[in-house]
């Protein structure tokens, strides 16, 4: 939204604050300044010049070579090639050095061999019009050497304003809503607008010689006024002086009609409409629904269709306008247009909206419309329009009383309001009465009773955004400055705050993976790419679907982490072949009507070159596992792994690589070949890590209990087996964990080697570390020999044997 | 024996001058003061001598004893500063050689600034809640006092689960929470007033991906209900999170701004903490906007059964995408959720 500051000095006097200060007391009181622009600046080195001598070029016919003065004793030679310069003439001159619009900078330049040093400019080089036919003839009596903005009278300087802080206040879309801001917030007066005053009548609902008015979705219009006015042939362009107001605010000027409409917008903020009124067939104005699939051609020229949903103007046989949104062409106003019918209409803000969305057709009225307008103001629009009308061309004749259908009445609001808790609310020292006072500058009726105020709200308020005693607080506050707040510490009594278990527990885990595993946590997509369920192997229906999804395609919403941290895995894997990421938050999936199920988890997901696989412990499988089982031990939990059943492996886990804990609650997988396919990652690794974090708090354990350490030395040696290699780690290490009984005290896997002559053998190398100690006595020799005996037999009885 | 004592005495003498080591000194002390030396097989062999001898030899003996360990002792010290100085000289040590890479992992910058807040307010007496990100149309919207004709519910600005043909407007559909303020109903609806809450988390809304737009980004809502509570105790807070954020006090300023669910409403202004006269930041107007709030509105305290004519609250909605931007000078809202290590790695836990 732009605004005008001479727009606004018609209404009030701000002729002591410069455009920034005006800026600033918006920005504080009202709404954002997104910015302050200065009309003319881009024309302010233009200076008025005069030809003194002008003669044709001796090499160019269309060209003239002049003498220009324009300032004391400056005089230089010119080349123009417009048709209307001649000597004599007071022209808007751009001097060498000078700047014109587009960035445009003057230089000395030779032209057909003749130096030229600046330039005589026409109305659109200074973007003052479209008028290119010849140069700015100015009146003789212009005084040389003046700044054209200055003798032209157009500076000025326009505010932008934030819209969307204007959106809850239909007062503030045309410029007088801000003069009565500002006199308000100045304590000034705020000059009435000059109105017209035009005689109004019910429309019957049939036609009785003259046009009449028929609103058939009350619910849609509220109010709606036609006025006929004879214009006497009187079109052409507006005057000057309303065209460099539009132009200043963004509107590029058109004709009479169209710029008359639009001032009346940008001043009132209430859109109008103009018809033809030859063009418009019979008597009868319908405010109604459309048929589904009618159409109209709009003033932009395209065929619009419409749905059921959307409201018409209509007349005797179909549609000239859309209500709210936009003019039909077959009733548009041209230069033969006699008659005018006026339309002042109060149109219901969603309607408007939806179609103006459903048809991309957002327009300066239906942006205004979507509002909720003061009713009041519909009507004093058709009387500024007529005294506006006036001005500009008094032979115009109002034909007859306004026809009216509706009611204008606005929506009487009544507030009690306490002043001593607004004042508390805001933290404001006001008194009573200075609340009183801000009130009634804003335009309210107060009436006092001690503190107790009775408030009613004007029409111009009450449309929507005042309704509630609380409005009002915001009213006193935002009036009085809340920049004048002062900041005051809560005072409360202390209290501990409830422990919150979940979360020192992810923020343990995530210390732990960032620390000690150098995993990097990140964050990823709650949605995924529709091809994920195929990927997964999975029903789409098991996932949650967006029905608006961002971009086509990817509207599943993610279950578990580790998709979108594969995908992330996949982004980085050719510049960082090894690596690993995690994240902690919320998956879904579908369960009936209502909110999906929520479940927390964590997911690392750990990925490498397949040509780097390790195998034995140093895998990268080894590396997820224990990943998975040091975060089981930092949250405390004991829970033993058991290879993934076939139900509890996730679409992307591998059958035969997998591991899951606490019933599936944790899992430790390697990602299934489909997906690293999908991904274009097949010389990679991957492997996940995916706890249910629900499950893995509910398990957390009592606090550590201390075990006093054995006052007797340990015995450690090395053990290196060969066994069958089908024969799982685990049925080993249970094996050789009974046969070392109570003195063996750790038992650590530091080399798994399946090659050579072993592996020919249908065996593998399976080495330890073994450490023997106990609580009553210092273990010998004999002891370590007995422990290797037992190990050796157990080794036996598998189908192996003690190496060393 | 007088003389073979003298000669132990040159040997040794001259075998202390020469060591040159340790290693050469104990083998010289051992040989000739060990158990099996010179000296000592000397001293042993006493007895064998006529008894008029044994005072004098012995005298002798202990005096080579002595001499020889004397010279060990002085040359041991010598040579023992002779090492120390060697290695504190430095020579074939570079300091300035790297050890071996030590990789560390990293923290998300907006889940790092999110646990530093948490443990602002948790300080202030602030619970941490939470709330579902895909949520229900009444707590998104209706609860919020954002009535069901309200533009932002339509498709262009929010992402539904609910279809569009079974959107009844009821407050039954289901869409991704486009603020963290549902939290504020969630909050008020469980543990009643007074109450002291934050509650950081994704939201989510329809916008077309570029420098400074995503559609999934972080907020962070804070909502304090009791009575008498007041716009001053906002800005207090409010404060309080920036000077924490920043790490710094910025001069800050209150002004209007509109959210449905707060009356008055305000926008926070702090200083522009990168400049003194104006830069790209700022848009050369000195003052940045970080954070939207005001006073609950009484709609939102009924409609979560608290009574506002005995209560009164604030809430604020910290833009954290947006701070942790400022914060760390990152230029891209993109990167947060790339995934991309280049940006990651930036970030040490």
């Amino acid at each position: 939204m732009l605004i005008s500051l001479n727009w606004l000095s018609d209404y009030v006097d701000l002729s002591d604050f410069s455009a920034e200060q005006v800026g600033e007391l918006l920005s504080l009181h009202t709404a954002e300044v997104e910015g302050i622009e200065e009309v003319g600046a881009a024309i302010a080195d233009v200076v008025i010049g005069e030809v003194l001598e002008c003669d044709k070029h001796p090499d160019a016919d269309k060209l003239s070579v002049t003498r220009v003065a324009y300032g004391s004793n400056e005089e230089v030679n010119v080349v123009c090639g417009a048709p209307n310069v001649r000597a004599g003439l007071k022209v808007a001159f751009a001097p060498v050095g000078s700047k014109l619009p587009g960035n445009l900078k003057i230089k000395k330049a030779k032209l057909r061999g003749v130096v030229s040093c600046g330039m005589i400019c026409s109305e659109r080089e200074l973007e003052m019009s479209d008028e290119h036919g010849g140069i700015l003839e100015l009146p003789e009596d212009a005084p040389v050497g003046m700044p054209l903005v200055e003798y032209l009278d157009l500076q000025d300087f326009v505010i932008e304003l934030d819209n969307k802080s204007l959106t809850h206040r239909p007062d503030l879309w045309g410029h007088y809503g801000f003069a009565r801001e500002l006199a308000a917030i100045l304590g000034r007066e705020l000059r009435p607008m000059e109105l017209a005053e035009v005689a109004q009548e019910v429309a019957p609902s049939e036609p009785d010689g003259r046009f009449t008015i028929r609103i058939e979705d009350a619910n849609s219009c509220r109010f709606y006024a036609g006025l006929e006015v004879s214009l006497d042939g009187a079109g052409g362009p507006s005057p000057k002086w309303m065209q460099r107001r539009l132009r200043a605010v963004g509107q590029r000027p058109i004709d009479l009609l169209v710029d008359l409409t639009n001032y009346l917008l940008l001043e009132t903020g209430q859109p109008t409409h103009v018809f033809d009124r030859t063009k418009v067939r019979g008597d009868l104005i319908r405010v109604r629904r459309a048929e589904e699939g009618e159409r109209l051609k709009t003033l932009d020229d395209q065929e619009r269709e419409l749905t059921n949903e959307d409201l018409l103007i209509a007349d005797a046989e179909g549609g000239v306008a859309l209500a709210g949104v936009m003019g039909g062409a077959n009733s548009e106003v041209g230069d033969g247009t006699s008659t005018i019918l006026l339309e002042a209409a109060h149109f219901a803000p969603t309607r408007v909206r939806r179609t103006a969305h459903r048809l991309s057709l957002r327009t300066e009225a239906s942006s205004r419309f979507e509002k909720t307008l003061d009713p009041v103001g519909t009507w004093q629009a058709v009387e500024r329009f007529v005294a506006l009308l006036r001005q500009l061309r008094p032979e115009a004749r109002v034909l007859g009383p306004a026809r009216v259908a509706g009611s204008s009445a606005p929506d009487a609001v009544q507030l009690e309001l306490d002043a001593v808790r607004t004042v508390e609310l805001l933290g404001l020292p006001l008194s009573t009465d200075e609340v009183s006072s801000i009130l009634r500058r804003l335009g309210f009726t107060v009436v006092a009773k001690g503190d107790q105020l009775t408030v009613d709200v004007p029409s111009w308020r009450s449309s929507k955004d005042v309704r509630k005693p609380i409005d009002l607080v915001e009213e006193v506050g935002r009036l009085a400055g809340y920049h004048r707040i002062d900041a005051q510490p809560l005072v409360a009594p202390i209290e501990a705050i409830p422990a919150d278990p979940m979360r020192s527990l992810t923020r343990r885990l995530g210390q732990r993976l960032m620390g000690a595993h150098q995993a990097f946590e990140s964050q990823g997509y709650t949605f995924l790419q529709r091809d994920w369920a195929t990927w997964l192997d999975q029903r789409r229906e098991s996932f949650v679907l967006v029905d608006n999804p961002v971009q086509d395609g990817v509207d599943l919403v993610r279950q578990d982490w580790v998709p979108s941290l594969l995908d992330q895995a996949a982004g980085n894997w050719r510049a960082v072949p090894t690596g690993s990421l995690f994240e902690i938050g919320k998956g879904y999936t579908p369960q009936g009507p209502g909110l999906p199920a929520q479940q927390r988890w964590l997911c690392v997901v750990l990925w490498q070159r397949i040509e780097d696989e390790h195998h034995g412990p140093g895998s990268s499988f080894g590396r997820a596992r224990a990943v998975a089982e040091d975060l089981l031990r930092v949250a405390g939990v004991r829970w033993a792994a058991v290879p993934a059943a076939a139900e509890q492996l996730p679409g992307g886990g591998h059958p035969a690589q997998s591991l899951t804990y606490g019933n599936g609650a944790m899992l430790v997988s390697t990602v299934h070949p489909r997906v690293r396919a999908a991904l274009d990652l097949t010389d990679a690794k991957l492997t996940v890590v995916r706890v249910d974090l629900e499950a893995l708090l509910e398990a957390q354990g009592r606090s550590v209990s201390f075990q006093p350490p054995s006052k007797f030395p340990a015995i450690k040696c090395d053990i290196a087996l060969a066994l069958p290699a089908n024969l799982s780690f685990a049925e080993i290490e249970v094996a050789l964990r009974k046969a070392g009984g109570k003195s063996l005290v750790e038992l650590e896997l530091f080399d798994v080697y399946e090659e050579g002559s072993l592996a020919a053998q249908g065996q593998r190398s399976i080495a330890f570390h073994a450490t023997l100690q106990a609580g009553d006595r210092t273990l010998t020799d004999k002891d370590e020999q007995r422990f290797l005996k037992k190990i050796s037999e157990v080794a036996e009885r598998l189908g192996g044997s003690l190496r060393s | 024996m007088r003389e073979r004592l003298e000669e132990l005495r040159g040997e040794g003498l001259a075998a202390v001058e020469v060591a040159s080591t340790e290693d050469d000194l104990r083998e010289v002390e051992v040989g000739l003061l060990g158990r099996k030396g010179g000296i000592t097989a000397a001293l042993k062999a006493l007895g064998k001598l006529p008894p008029e001898e044994r005072p004098l030899i012995g005298q002798l003996a202990n005096e080579v004893k002595v001499a020889i360990q004397g010279a060990i002792d002085v040359k041991r010290s010598t040579l023992g500063q002779a090492a120390l100085s060697a290695e504190l000289s430095g020579e074939g040590f570079d300091a300035t050689l790297p050890g071996p890479a030590l990789p560390g992992g990293g923290q998300h910058p907006i889940q790092a600034i999110t646990r530093e807040l948490e443990d602002l307010f948790l300080s202030m007496g602030f619970r941490i809640a939470d709330g579902p990100e895909v949520e229900l149309e009444e707590n998104n919207f209706d609860a919020l006092n954002i009535p069901t004709d309200h533009p932002a519910r339509e498709s262009h600005d929010t992402i539904w689960i609910t279809p569009e043909s079974q959107r009844q407007g009821d407050g039954r559909g289901v869409v991704l929470r486009t603020h963290t303020s549902p939290v504020q109903v969630r909050a008020l609806r469980e543990y009643g007033a007074p109450l002291r809450v934050v509650a950081p988390g994704r939201v989510f809304r329809q916008e077309a991906l570029d420098a400074t737009h995503e559609h999934t980004f972080h907020q962070m809502e804070g909502l304090v209900v009791d009575k008498g509570v007041g716009v001053g105790h906002m800005l207090h807070a409010m404060n309080t999170l920036i000077e924490g954020v920043m790490g710094r006090k910025l001069e800050t300023r209150l002004r209007p701004g509109f959210f449905p669910f707060v009356e008055p409403g305000f926008e926070l202004d702090a200083r522009c903490p990168f400049c003194q006269d104006g830069c790209s930041v700022c848009k050369g107007s000195r003052w940045i906007e970080l954070m939207p709030g005001g006073l609950v509105h009484p709609h939102v305290l009924e409609s979560a059964g608290v009574d506002s004519s005995e209560y009164s609250g604030y809430a604020f909605g910290l833009g954290l995408s947006r701070i942790v931007m400022l914060r760390y000078g990152i230029d891209d809202i993109r990167w947060f959720m790339s995934g991309s290590l280049d940006f990651l790695r930036q970030f040490p836990a």
